[in-house]
């Protein structure tokens, strides 16, 4: 949307095609960067917080404003960003060289490209598709071909099963991620996320903002389904068998080190950002205010949706430091024997569903 | 087909309970929280002396000290170590019981005993040392101790003495002298032997 609003605003000051798409692309995408780079060392911070306080430690307490004397840490993970910068840069002489260089960067842009289509509010949102809902699935599997040429080129036995693992896993579970985002897709009848949100106004039996997920019993399982294939696509925990540190030292990202590595992590926690952002997009509303007809006025919708996303982050922290890691075969039944019946179950009965209320 | 939907709900229910678990201790951390930042919080020290009932037992063997003010430089703990591990050098004192303002020496310790030598040299390897004791206890003066304990008043316990280099180890009891000094004590001028 910024972006076909800066469009715009160049085409009133003079005739230059070309440049003007490059600025308003660029005006919008560093904002985006930034906001990816703000989010991994926030999220970084409270996950290790959240972990810590899940096994009854306090976490990073070193770094703060004023060093040492410092408070809670909270300059931890800027201490660890410099760490990771100047770090030594190392490329495994066996590698293959240019794959193993060029795979941050495919799963950055995976990730980047889907963040691109996140609604943040109702104006804030760089790119605004007719067809979002799908953009963001589509991108989202970019990020395999990024894994499965760090697993290639790392040239190394663990990062091969790690990549073979996570190819396996993230084509499984997109089927589930998809049958379920086509619920929000039938009851909103598009899959642009703007629209697909004011989908979303007002309540449903009285009480109830009237969100996707509460609008009848198949959506609310649609919701989970989603969302928990969600953290399957982002190789967290218990899901995280593709980097499995007990297993495979690191999966895929063995052999990186340093400012690729740091690529990595951004791409994970922005992946994080992105599916959440579809799952309040299609599922809770958007930037919705939870009251209806309250708070719901500019700023607000950004605070909202924010708020949602945040929670939703938060609520993957807590799987990953709460549930053990699933085996293989364990992954597949979840997602081919459970997941896909009831997602399929679910479409059938939203369709009757709408038939019959809507 | 009725196990498929009793194995779904038995999984959302014991992940919930591990879920609820986690929130409580995530909630409570306050309360539960076990990690003791070190060198701001140190857990308490027992204060406790085992073993031998004689209260002057010094069983808290944590470093020893040296109050080189009151060494008379008799080299009893040095051949009382096990282990070799104390060093010292005396040279004779012009005066029995004199200060030497120029190297810091003090004629008498606090027990009144006049000093006959000079200290310039009292170093204690804490890398060698077995923390036995034994030098302790032949000291006419007592002012080779282990801190802590009943030393407390003397010098407070000091056990976390680490090092970066194995040198800093051997710890320097005497004060500094420079090698003029040293040779001004060793060969006195003529008017003072006269
Ligand atoms: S405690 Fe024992 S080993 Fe240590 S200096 Fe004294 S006599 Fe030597
Ligand atoms: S026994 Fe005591 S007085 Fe004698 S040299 Fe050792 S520390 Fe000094």
């Amino acid at each position: 949307m910024t972006v076909d609003m800066l469009i715009d605003w160049f085409a009133t000051i003079g005739d230059f095609p070309i440049l003007s798409f490059l600025l308003a692309v660029i005006i919008s995408g560093v904002p985006l960067f930034l906001i990816m780079a703000l989010n991994a060392m926030v999220a970084v911070y409270v996950e290790r917080k959240v972990s810590a306080f899940m096994m009854d430690r306090i976490g990073p307490m070193g770094q703060g404003p004023g060093l040492h004397a410092g408070k809670w840490g909270l300059l931890q993970t800027a201490a660890d960003a410099v760490k990771l910068l100047v770090k030594e840069d190392t490329v495994p002489e066996t590698s293959d060289k240019f794959l193993f260089k060029m795979a941050p960067y495919i799963i950055f842009i995976g990730a980047f490209l889907g963040l691109a289509a996140v609604p943040f509010s109702s104006v804030l949102q760089v790119a605004d598709f007719n067809v979002g809902v799908f953009y963001i699935i589509a991108v989202g599997s970019i990020g395999v071909i990024g894994i499965v040429m760090a697993g290639w080129a790392s040239n190394n036995k663990w990062s091969l099963y790690g990549a073979m693992r996570s190819a396996a896993q993230i084509i499984s579970y997109e089927i589930p991620a998809g049958l379920s985002i086509i619920v929000p897709i039938m009851m909103a009848g598009t899959m642009n996320l703007q629209e697909m949100i004011h989908f979303q106004e007002g309540n449903v039996w009285g009480i109830l903002p009237n969100w996707i997920i509460f609008n009848n019993p198949f959506t609310f399982i649609a919701f989970f389904i989603f969302f928990i294939s969600a953290v399957a696509e982002t190789n967290r925990t218990p899901f995280d068998i593709p980097e499995a540190e007990s297993e495979l030292v690191a999966g895929w990202m063995t052999e990186y080190s340093g400012f690729r590595w740091a690529v990595f992590f951004l791409s994970e926690y922005a992946n994080m950002l992105v599916v959440s952002g579809l799952a309040v997009a299609g599922f809770l509303g958007g930037w919705q205010s939870p009251i209806p007809g309250m708070f719901d006025t500019g700023a607000w919708g950004l605070f909202w949706f924010m708020g949602k996303l945040i929670l939703l982050i938060f609520v993957m922290m807590w799987f990953r430091w709460t549930f053990p890691r699933l085996r293989v075969d364990q992954l597949m039944h979840v997602c081919w024997k459970v997941f896909i019946p009831i997602a399929m179950f679910n479409i059938f009965g939203v369709g009757i569903w709408k038939l019959i209320f809507g | 087909m009725s196990k498929y939907f009793a194995n779904i709900y038995d999984t959302v229910n014991t992940l919930w309970t591990g879920m609820r678990i986690t929130w409580g201790h995530m909630i409570n951390i306050k309360r539960d929280n076990v990690t003791l930042q070190y060198p701001e919080e140190r857990w308490p020290r027992p204060e406790r002396n085992i073993g031998f009932e004689h209260e002057d037992y010094n069983v808290i063997r944590s470093r020893l000290h040296v109050d080189i003010d009151d060494c008379i430089g008799c080299l009893k703990c040095e051949r009382a170590c096990p282990v070799d591990c104390i060093k010292i050098d005396t040279i004779k004192a012009p005066n029995r019981g004199e200060d030497i303002p120029e190297v810091k020496h003090t004629g008498e310790t606090s027990n009144g005993t006049k000093k006959a030598m000079v200290v310039s040299r009292f170093t204690i390897d804490m890398s060698e040392c077995c923390y036995c004791n034994l030098c302790t206890y032949p000291c006419p003066e007592e002012c080779i101790f282990m801190v802590g304990g009943p030393n407390s008043s003397k010098h407070p316990i000091d056990y976390e003495f680490s090092e970066f280099d194995r040198t800093d180890l051997i710890y320097q009891f005497a004060k500094k002298l420079s090698p003029e000094q040293k040779d001004g004590l060793q060969n006195p001028k003529p008017e003072a032997e006269a």
